[in-house]
C-alpha cells in the first residue's frame, strides 16, 4: 500500500501541488492522468522521493523520507520519462546497472542470465552489444524498463509487495510497443506488485489501469476506476476540449473520442470548478 | 520466481555480447607487462652512462654486489624519480576518470577546469609564505605543509566549479569550462603576485616545479605525498558502480541506491586529494588525466569497475614514457615533463573536441 497524505510542492512562487492525498494498492496498477502542467510527474517525483515535498508518503507502512537510498532501491524502482546517458555504455552494460545487489551477491540466482531476460521482454533480445548512445528514443526507453525491471524482478519479495514507478513510460513508443510495455506493468501487478504510472493515453489508462487519479492545477479532480473517473464532464473539464466517452466492444471499459478542441478552454475550466469536481 | 519467463530468452549469454570484461581484463594484462617493461627501461635510462641496473635492483635485495656509485644513482636518483612518475600517472589519470564520471562528462579534467590551478596556488602559497605560519603550525605540518596547502587549494576549487557548473544536477558543460577558466585565471593572478613577491631562491624552484616536473623526486617528498595518492588509488574502485549509475544523472543514481550527496562529497575530495599531492611534488601535468580514460574507453567501454585500475596503470605509463622523452629531446639537459604532455596531449584534446562537438552543443 501506497499512501502519500497532503502532498504540497511549490515551485518559486507556483504551487504545483496543492494538498493531495493519493493511494495506490500493491496488486493493482494506478494511473495518474491530467493534461500537461496539471502537475502529474511532480506527484510521481514526490512520491518516489526525489523531491522534497510537504506532507508525509508511506511505503507499506514506512516514511519513505526516513529510508535509506539504498533501502528503497530494493523495494522500487522508477523509469524516468528520458534520460541522456553520459558514457557509450552497451545494452547490457546499461542494463546490467539494475542489479542493486551487485555482481558479489548470489541472492538472486541467475545474475547472468537475468540481464538478457528483462531485455527479451521488453523485445530487444540481439541488442546487448549495441552503443545505448546510438539507439533510437523509442529502443533507449525500453532499454531503460529493462534496467528498471532488473532492479525489482520479484515483484514480491520476502513477502513484502515491490513498486514499479513509470513516468509516461510509452510516450516514445510506437502502438506494438505501447502494448507490450503496458502489458510488462499489468503483469507486473498481477504478480502481487505496485504499479504507478504517469500517462498520457487515456484509452491506454482505460484498457490497462485498475484505478485513476486525475490531476488539474495541482489537485485531485477525480479518483476511481477508470470507468468512474473517465466521464465526458470530468474529461471535457480538466482537459479543456469536448471528449465524449463511450463504450466499445470488447473490453468494456470507457473508449475516449475527441471531438473538438475548444476555443474556450478557460471559459470550461471555470464551469467546472463551479461544478465543484 | 520471476513474474515473467520468455520463451526468447536464451538459456546462456549469446556470446557474451555487450560485456567487455574480458576485454577489459586481457587489456589490463597487457598494460602490467607494458608498465614492467616502461618502469625498468626508465631506471635504465639517464644522463649516467653504464650503470649495472640489475645488479643493483639485485644487491638491495642481497645478491651479489654493486658499486656505491650504481647504487646511489639506481636508487637514491631514479628509483625515487621513477616511483613518483609511476604513482602520479596513476592519480591523475584516476582522478580524470573519477572527475568526468562526476561531472558526467568526457571533457572535463582537473588541470583543465582550475582543479590544478587551484592545487597549485595552495603549494606555492605554502612555499613562499609557509615561513611565516607560527613555529608551532609548521612543527606539526613538517613537509607535508606544501602537499596539505595544495589539496586544500584543490578542493576549494573543485567545490566552486562543482557548485557554479550544476544546476538541478545538471551539469553544464560550457559552464564548467568557462567556470574553469575563470577559476584557474583567478588563481593565477593571486599565485602570480606570490611569485613577485618571493625571494630570487624560491623564484627558482617556483618556475620549475610550475612546468611540471618529476626531476627534483626525493624518498623525502614522496613520503609526505604517497600516502595521501596511494589512498585515493585505493579507495577510487569503491566510487566505481555509483559512478557509472551518476552516468544516468542524479535521480536515477539515487532511484538506484546511490547515496549521491554523500558520493559526490567523497568524489570530489579524493580527486583534491589526490591532485593536490600530485601538484605538490610534481607540479602541473596537464592532459594525463583526460588522454588516458579517453582512450580505455574507446576500447573497453565506460564501466568504472574495469576502468579505474586499467586508468591506473595506462596513465604510470604515459608519465614515464613522457619522463623519458622530457630527457631525451634535449639531452643532457632535461625538458620539464609538462611541456611534453602539453605538446602531446593538446592536439589529442581538440580531436575529441572535433568527435564531440555535441557534446558542447548542450
Amino acid at each position: 500500500m501506497l499512501e502519500a497524505h497532503s502532498i504540497t510542492v511549490t515551485y518559486g512562487s507556483r504551487r504545483v501541488l496543492d494538498r493531495v492525498d493519493f493511494t495506490a494498492k500493491a496488486g493493482e496498477m494506478t494511473a495518474i492522468v491530467g493534461p500537461n502542467g496539471s502537475g502529474k510527474t511532480t506527484l510521481l517525483k514526490a512520491i518516489t522521493g526525489e523531491i522534497n515535498a510537504g506532507g508525509v508518503t508511506r511505503l507499506d507502512g514506512q516514511n519513505i523520507a526516513k529510508m535509506s537510498p539504498s533501502e528503497l532501491a530494493t523495494r522500487r524502482a522508477v523509469l524516468p520519462q528520458s534520460g541522456h546517458v553520459a558514457f557509450p555504455f552497451t545494452v547490457l552494460e546499461l542494463v546490467r546497472l539494475g542489479l542493486t545487489r551487485g555482481f558479489a551477491t548470489s541472492a538472486t540466482s541467475g545474475q547472468d542470465t537475468l540481464p538478457h531476460q528483462a531485455l527479451a521482454r521488453v523485445g530487444l533480445s540481439g541488442f546487448e552489444g549495441r552503443s545505448v548512445q546510438e539507439l533510437s528514443g523509442g529502443e533507449r526507453q525500453r532499454v531503460q524498463l529493462a534496467r528498471v525491471l532488473l532492479q525489482i524482478w520479484e515483484p514480491v519479495l520476502d513477502d513484502m509487495p515491490r513498486w514499479l514507478f513509470l513516468d509516461e513510460p510509452v510516450s516514445a513508443l510506437d502502438i506494438g510497443h505501447q502494448l507490450v510495455v503496458m502489458q510488462i506493468a499489468h503483469d507486473f501487478a498481477q504478480m502481487g506488485g505496485g504499479v504507478v504510472a504517469v500517462m498520457h493515453d487515456l484509452n491506454l489508462t482505460a484498457m490497462f489501469a485498475d484505478r485513476v487519479t486525475l490531476l488539474d492545477q495541482g489537485r485531485v479532480q477525480g479518483v476511481g476506476t477508470p470507468k468512474e473517473v473517465f466521464t465526458d464532464a470530468h474529461l471535457s473539464a480538466c482537459y479543456g476540449c469536448t471528449l465524449r466517452t463511450n463504450t466499445p466492444p470488447p473490453f468494456g471499459g470507457p473508449w475516449i473520442l475527441p471531438q473538438a478542441a475548444s476555443h474556450h478552454p478557460n471559459h470550461i475550466r471555470a464551469s467546472a470548478r463551479a461544478r465543484h469536481f | 520466481m520471476a513474474f515473467v519467463t520468455s520463451r526468447l530468452a536464451p538459456r546462456r549469454p549469446a556470446a557474451l555480447a555487450g560485456d567487455r570484461q574480458m576485454r577489459a581484463l586481457a587489456l589490463r594484462m597487457a598494460l602490467v607487462l607494458a608498465l614492467i617493461v616502461v618502469m625498468l627501461f626508465s631506471l635504465g635510462w639517464g644522463a649516467a652512462s653504464g650503470i649495472d641496473v640489475p645488479g643493483a635492483l639485485a644487491a638491495k635485495a642481497g645478491i651479489g654486489t654493486a658499486s656505491l656509485r650504481d647504487m646511489a644513482i639506481v636508487w637514491d636518483i631514479r628509483m625515487p624519480r621513477m616511483v613518483t612518475g609511476a604513482l602520479v600517472g596513476a592519480a591523475l589519470a584516476v582522478s580524470g576518470t573519477v572527475m568526468q564520471g562526476l561531472f558526467r562528462n568526457p571533457l572535463a579534467d582537473p588541470g583543465l577546469v582550475g582543479v590544478s590551478a587551484g592545487a597549485g596556488f595552495g603549494a606555492v602559497a605554502a612555499i613562499v609564505l609557509g615561513g611565516f605560519l607560527p613555529v608551532a603550525v609548521q612543527a606539526a605540518t613538517g613537509a607535508a605543509l606544501i602537499p596539505l596547502a595544495a589539496f586544500l587549494g584543490g578542493w576549494a576549487s573543485t567545490l566552486v566549479l562543482y557548485k557554479i557548473a550544476t544546476r538541478g544536477g545538471h551539469t553544464s558543460v560550457a559552464t564548467m569550462l568557462l567556470a574553469g577558466i575563470a577559476l584557474g585565471a583567478l588563481t593565477g593572478a593571486v599565485t602570480g603576485f606570490i611569485v613577485y613577491r618571493a625571494s630570487d631562491d624560491q623564484l627558482r624552484d617556483l618556475t620549475f616545479w610550475g612546468m611540471g616536473s618529476v626531476a627534483g623526486a626525493t624518498w623525502a617528498k614522496l613520503l609526505a605525498a604517497g600516502p595521501i595518492i596511494v589512498l585515493t588509488l585505493i579507495s577510487a574502485p569503491f566510487l566505481a558502480r555509483a559512478l557509472d549509475a551518476l552516468a544516468l544523472g542524479e535521480p536515477v543514481a539515487n532511484h538506484l541506491g546511490v547515496d549521491v550527496q554523500r558520493m559526490k562529497r567523497l568524489a570530489i575530495l579524493s580527486v583534491a586529494a589526490s591532485v593536490g599531492a600530485c601538484v605538490a611534488i610534481t607540479g602541473g601535468i596537464g592532459f594525463v588525466g583526460i588522454v588516458v580514460p579517453h582512450l580505455l574507453r574507446l576500447v573497453q567501454g565506460p564501466v568504472h569497475r574495469l576502468l579505474l585500475p586499467n586508468a591506473a596503470i595506462l596513465g604510470a605509463i604515459v608519465v614515464l614514457l613522457a619522463d623519458m622523452i622530457s630527457r631525451t629531446v634535449v639531452a643532457p639537459a632535461e625538458l620539464p615533463i609538462g611541456i611534453v604532455t602539453a605538446v602531446l596531449g593538446g592536439p589529442f584534446f581538440l580531436w575529441i573536441l572535433l568527435k564531440n562537438r555535441a557534446i558542447l552543443e548542450m
